[in-house]
C-alpha cells in the first residue's frame, strides 16, 4: 500500500508544542544511546522520520513514543539539537489526541481557552450541584469535636457521583484504547491468536502497577518518586470510588487507624511527587523538565490544589471548623472533578493507561510476528 | 661491434631488490657478458653518491654504453640519462632493466628471481650496444592562442592570456558569450548573482585589444603542431578567416542531459515538470509560478536525473546536488510556506562552503527523501483523487522502506551534464582522445589535468568532465599559465624518439596514416610516400609494427635493437 504523505502533518504537531520538527538528519545517535529501544521498537529515530515525511497513518501506528520515559540523554547527545526526547513527549500528546475519537483532546492540547473553559464548566457544575442539593449547614459538632461533614454532604450520595464519574472516565478511556488498538494492531493486518491476548495480559497489569520499563530508563530516582506518586494516586482512587462511605466518616479515629494511616500515606506520597515535579519544571532541571507545555502545568497545579484542599478539609474537620470545612470540601471537589474528567481520558493523565497498553500491544505484535516468521526462518 | 664498452650497474634499492635477488651473483655473472667492461652494485644508485659512482666509472673505464638494473624506467630513466650527459656521453646510450617491479616485487623464490634478473640484464647488454645517439630539438612558438568555446572557462582563459599582452582568437559557436553560466540566476554556495559576475567579464572580452572574437563561428580542422598551428574560422555569411597560432585551448563545455526519454519522469507530458535549466529561467524571471501562473504549494526536486545510473550515465554530474540545495533555498526564501521535497540518492555537498550550505538549507524545513537508484526511479503520475495537486511522485523511500506518494504542483529535474554530440569530431580535429562518456582525456588525471596527449592542446572546463564554475575557472587559468610560460620562452623541446620513413622502401599504402593516433603521418602526393611530422609523433611505434614493407623505423626501438634484446634474453640457460 502506497501512503500519500501529508505535507502539513508538522503543522498539527506544532499545536502540541513542537517548535522545530525537521532538524533531525537521521544519524541515529538518539536510538543508539537509548537504553529502552529494541530492534522491533526503534525510537526516537523512526517516529521522527515518519513525522518528517508526513506519514500520518504510520506515525499513529507507532507505539514507540509510549516506551520513552524521557531521561533526555538523546537530546543531550543529538548533534543537531533536534530535541528527540522532547519530540517523543510531543508525539505522546499527539497520539493521545489521535486515539481520542471525540476530538476533545486535540482541542484541549491546542487551545488554552478550550482547556480552561472546560475546567470552568465542570467546576461550575459541581458548585451548582452543591448550591442546590447540599444538606443542612449544621454547626453542631460531633462528641469528639469534629465537623458533621456527612450531614452537609452524605458519603453515600457523593459516592453515587463518584461512581457516575468513574463510569464516564472508563467509557472514554476504554473507547480511546479501543481506537488505539484499531490504529496499531488492527492496522498491521496480522492474525493475532486470541490466547496471546490472555497470555500477555499480566504484562499490562504488571506495568500499570510498577512501570517496570521506567526502571530501565537511566533515571532510577525519578522512577521511585513516580512509583510512590502512582501508589498514592491508585490508593486514593480505589478508596474514593469503591469505599467512600468507609473513608468519609464524621467519627474521628485514632491516628493509627487504617483509615487515617492509608489517607496520610497517599497524601504524603502524592504531595512529595507533585512538589518534586513542580520544582523540577520551575528549575528546568534536566532535559525532561526543560520544556513545559501548558498541559503539563495545568495537570501539576490542579493535582497540587486537589491535595492541598483535601488536607485542609481534613484539618478543618477534626479541629471543628464547620463552615470552613464545607467551603473547602466544595472547592476540593471543584478541582478534583475537572482534573479527573479532563486529564485522565483526554490529556496528560491518560498515559496511565496508554503506556501499559502500548507495552501490552507491542508484545502481542512481536510474539505474533515471531510465531509467523519462525517456520520460514527454519527453512 | 668494435669499441663498445658497457658498464652494468645494479641497484639494491635498499632491501627492495636485494631481499630477493642475489645481487652479488648477478653482478659477477654480468662481468662475463659480451662487451661488458665493468659490473658493479650499489645500495641506492639514484642517490647522489650512486650517480657519482656511475659518472666516475664512465670516465675511469672510458665506457660508452650503460645498463642500469633498478626500478621502473618510469621513475628514473630521465635521472640516469642526465647522469650519462654529465659524463659527456649521449643520454640514449642507456638501457634500464626493471628488476624491482618486474622481478623482486613479484617473485617469492630467490633463485628464480636471480635467474630472471640475470637474463634481463643480459638482454639489455645485447640491446644497448645497438643504441644510437639521439638529439633533442626545439620548436619555435607562435605567441597567439586559439580558444574554442566562449563559456565561462573560455572567457577566463582568454582574459588571462590577453591581460598578459598576448593575442587570443576566441571562437564561439553561438551568437553570444557566457555559455551555460549565462543562463544561471544565482551561484552556490554564497548566492552571488551570476550576471553580476559574468557581465563585466564579457564586457572586457568584447573590448579587449588582444582578443579577436568570432561569434557564431566554427572551425572544421586544425593543422600543424605545437607552436605552429593553422586553421580557418568559418563565420556567418560564408566569411572565412585564416589564422595561425601556437597553442589551442578547447573549452567547448557541456550539454544538459535530456530527460525526455526517462519515461518515469513524464517530462514533456506534464507541463509542470521542469529541467533545472528551465527552472533557472523561472528564477531569473523573478517569480516562481507554475505554467498556469499559480504559486506552487508543493515543489519536488529530483536529483541524479541521467546521472549515476547504468541506464543513462554511470558518472556523477558533480554540481546538481548543490544546485538542488540552492533551489530549495531560493524557493523557501520566496515562498516560505511552500513545501520543498528533495528526492536524492546521496547528497554530495563537497567543496568549500558547500557542506555548510547544506546544513543551512536543511534547517529551512526542506523535506529530504532518499531513494535507491537500483530499486528504480521515482515515478511521476497524475494526482488523481488523493490530493488537490496535479501530480503525485511515487517513491520507495529508502530510510523507512515505505512506498509513498508525494503530492506535488511542480517538479524540478536535476539534469546531469553530458558531452556534446560532436565531441568526438572536436577531439579528432584537435588530435586528442575521448573517454567512454565522450569527455576529453587529459594527459594525466592527477599530475597534468589540463594538458592533453597532443602538445599545445589544452582542455578546460566541463568538456573534460562535469565541473562547477570555480573549478572551470581554475582550469582556465591553469591552462593560460601553461601557455604563457611556453610563449614567453619562445620555444619547446621535442622528444627525439620518433618514427621515420625510409622513402626508398615505402610503397605508399597509407596504412600508417590510418593507425597513427596522433595524426602525425601525412602522405606526400609528389613522392607518393608517407612522411612523419616529428613534432607530432610520440614514438608509440604503432606505424612501424603496422608497416607491411618495414619502411617505418621507430628510433630507439629499431628491429635490430629489439631482436638483439630477445637474443640476449634466450642465450642464457633458462631452465623451463
Amino acid at each position: 500500500m502506497r501512503e500519500i504523505i501529508n505535507p502539513d502533518l508538522y503543522v498539527n504537531l506544532k499545536q502540541f508544542g513542537a517548535k522545530e520538527w525537521n532538524d533531525c538528519y537521521q544519524c541515529g545517535n538518539c536510538t543508539a544511546i537509548c537504553s529502552l529501544t529494541e530492534s522491533k521498537l526503534l525510537f526516537p529515530r523512526k517516529p521522527i522520520r515518519f513525522l518528517q515525511m508526513g506519514l500520518k497513518n504510520e506515525l499513529e501506528a507507532c507505539l514507540e513514543p509510549w516506551m520513552c520515559y524521557y531521561c533526555g540523554e538523546c537530546s543531550e547527545k543529538c548533534p543537531r539539537d533536534a530535541n528527540p526526547g522532547e519530540l517523543m513527549m510531543i508525539l505522546r500528546r499527539y497520539l493521545t489526541a489521535a486515539y481520542d475519537w471525540i476530538g476533545l483532546a486535540r482541542r484541549i492540547y491546542s487551545s488554552k481557552t478550550w482547556e480552561f473553559v472546560l475546567i470552568f464548566i465542570l467546576s461550575a457544575l459541581v458548585l451548582l450541584l452543591f448550591i442546590f442539593f447540599h444538606g443542612p449547614l449544621t454547626t453542631e459538632l460531633t462528641p469528639e469535636g469534629g465537623v458533621q461533614l456527612n450531614v452537609f454532604a452524605p458519603a453515600n450520595i457523593i459516592h453515587i457521583g463518584d461512581m457516575i464519574m468513574a463510569g464516564l472516565l472508563s467509557f472514554f478511556l476504554l473507547s480511546n484504547i479501543f481506537n488505539m488498538y484499531l490504529k496499531t494492531i488492527r492496522r498491521k493486518n496480522i492474525k493475532v491468536p486470541f490466547k496471546l491476548y490472555i497470555k500477555e495480559l499480566w504484562l499490562l497489569i504488571f506495568n500499570f502497577a510498577f512501570q517496570w520499563k521506567f526502571r530501565k530508563c537511566d533515571a532510577r530516582f525519578y522512577w521511585i518518586i513516580h512509583l510512590l506518586l502512582v501508589s498514592g494516586y491508585v490508593t486514593l482512587f480505589v478508596i474514593i470510588v469503591g469505599f467512600l462511605t468507609w473513608f468519609q466518616t464524621d467519627q474521628i479515629f485514632e491516628w493509627w487507624h487504617p483509615q487515617r494511616i492509608i489517607g496520610y500515606y497517599a497524601t504524603i506520597t502524592l504531595l512529595l511527587g507533585v512538589i518534586y515535579f513542580i520544582i523540577g519544571r520551575i528549575k528546568k532541571s534536566g532535559e525532561r523538565s526543560k520544556y513545559s507545555h501548558i498541559s503539563d502545568w495545568t495537570f501539576l497545579v490542579m493535582l497540587f490544589l486537589t491535595i492541598l484542599s483535601g488536607i485542609l478539609v481534613h484539618i478543618f474537620r477534626i479541629t471543628g471548623l464547620p463552615m470552613l470545612t464545607y467551603v473547602m470540601y466544595v472547592l476540593h471537589l471543584m478541582v478534583l472533578t475537572p482534573m479527573l474528567m479532563i486529564e485522565v481520558p483526554f490529556s496528560k493523565w491518560s498515559h496511565l493507561a496508554y503506556r501499559p497498553f502500548a507495552i501490552y500491544f507491542s508484545n502481542i505484535i512481536k510474539s505474533t510476528i515471531r510465531t509467523e516468521n519462525s517456520p520460514s526462518e527454519c527453512t | 661491434m668494435e669499441g663498445i664498452r658497457i658498464g652494468v650497474f645494479i641497484c639494491w634499492c635498499g632491501t627492495n631488490i636485494a631481499r630477493i635477488v642475489d645481487i652479488e651473483a648477478v653482478t659477477k655473472e654480468a662481468e662475463d657478458f659480451p662487451n661488458v667492461v665493468i659490473s658493479k652494485n650499489y645500495k641506492y644508485l639514484c642517490s647522489d653518491p650512486g650517480q657519482d659512482l656511475i659518472i666516475q666509472d664512465i670516465r675511469d673505464h672510458n665506457l660508452n654504453r650503460v645498463v642500469v638494473a633498478a626500478c621502473s624506467p618510469n621513475i628514473h630513466e630521465k635521472t640516469f640519462r642526465k647522469v650519462l650527459e654529465k659524463a659527456e656521453i649521449n643520454g640514449y646510450f642507456l638501457e634500464i632493466v626493471n628488476i624491482r617491479e618486474q622481478v623482486s616485487w613479484v617473485h617469492d623464490d630467490g633463485d628464480e628471481a636471480t635467474r630472471k634478473a640475470t637474463a634481463l640484464i643480459r638482454a639489455a647488454v645485447f640491446r644497448v650496444k645497438h643504441h644510437e645517439a639521439l638529439f633533442k630539438r626545439t620548436v619555435n612558438i607562435i605567441p597567439t592562442t586559439l580558444i574554442i568555446g566562449g563559456g565561462i572557462s573560455g572567457i577566463n582563459a582568454a582574459l588571462e592570456i590577453a591581460d598578459a599582452g598576448r593575442d587570443v582568437f576566441l571562437v564561439e559557436k553561438k551568437n553570444k558569450l557566457g555559455g551555460i553560466a549565462a543562463n544561471l540566476d544565482l551561484s552556490y554556495p554564497y548566492m552571488t548573482n551570476m550576471g553580476d559576475m559574468l557581465d563585466p567579464l564579457i564586457d572586457r572580452v568584447l573590448s579587449h585589444l588582444h582578443i579577436t572574437l568570432f561569434l557564431g563561428s566554427e572551425i572544421k580542422y586544425i593543422l600543424g603542431y605545437i607552436g605552429n598551428f593553422e586553421t580557418t574560422v568559418y563565420s556567418g555569411n560564408n566569411k572565412q578567416t585564416e589564422i595561425v597560432f601556437g597553442n589551442v585551448i578547447i573549452a567547448t563545455g557541456l550539454k544538459p542531459f535530456d530527460p525526455g526519454n526517462i519515461e518515469e519522469y513524464g517530462y514533456g507530458k506534464f507541463p509542470n515538470v521542469f529541467t533545472s535549466l528551465e527552472f533557472e529561467r523561472i528564477l531569473k524571471s523573478g517569480k516562481i509560478t507554475t505554467r498556469e501562473g499559480k504559486d506552487p504549494g508543493n515543489i519536488t526536486i529530483i536529483h541524479c536525473v541521467g546521472s549515476r545510473n547504468e541506464r543513462f550515465h554511470e558518472y556523477c554530474s558533480h554540481t546538481c546536488c548543490m544546485t538542488a540545495l540552492k533551489y530549495a533555498y531560493q524557493i523557501k526564501s520566496e515562498l516560505p510556506y511552500a513545501n520543498v521535497f528533495d528526492i536524492y540518492s546521496d547528497m554530495r555537498s563537497f567543496g568549500k562552503g558547500c557542506e555548510e550550505f547544506y546544513t543551512k538549507v536543511s534547517r529551512k524545513n526542506v523535506r529530504f527523501f532518499l531513494f535507491n537508484q537500483e530499486n528504480g526511479l521515482p515515478k511521476i503520475v497524475k494526482g488523481g483523487d488523493h490530493s488537490d495537486c496535479d501530480m503525485l511522485v511515487e517513491l520507495d523511500e529508502k530510510i523507512t522502506g515505505k512506498k509513498i506518494g508525494i503530492p506535488t504542483d511542480m517538479v524540478i529535474l536535476m539534469v546531469g551534464m553530458e558531452a556534446h554530440g560532436d565531441a568526438r569530431d572536436i577531439a579528432h580535429l584537435a588530435g586528442i582522445s575521448t573517454c567512454k562518456n565522450n569527455f576529453f582525456i587529459e594527459k594525466h588525471p592527477k599530475l597534468d589535468p589540463v594538458a592533453t596527449s597532443t602538445d599545445g592542446v589544452y582542455i578546460i572546463g566541463s568538456c573534460q568532465g562535469p565541473k562547477d564554475i570555480s573549478e572551470s575557472i581554475a582550469q582556465a587559468r591553469a591552462a593560460a599559465a601553461r601557455i604563457l610560460g611556453v610563449v614567453s620562452q619562445g620555444y619547446v623541446p621535442v622528444e627525439p624518439i620518433t618514427a621515420e620513413v625510409n622513402e626508398d622502401i615505402c610503397c605508399g599504402c597509407k596504412t600508417c596514416l590510418k593507425v597513427c593516433p596522433y595524426t602525425a603521418i601525412r602522405y606526400d602526393l609528389v613522392k607518393k610516400v608517407s612522411y612523419v611530422n616529428e613534432i607530432l609523433c610520440k614514438g608509440c611505434g604503432t606505424c612501424s609494427s603496422a608497416c607491411s614493407t618495414g619502411a617505418i623505423r621507430c628510433k630507439h626501438f629499431t628491429d635490430k635493437q629489439i631482436l638483439s634484446q630477445i637474443e640476449g634474453l634466450f642465450s642464457t640457460s633458462i631452465e623451463v
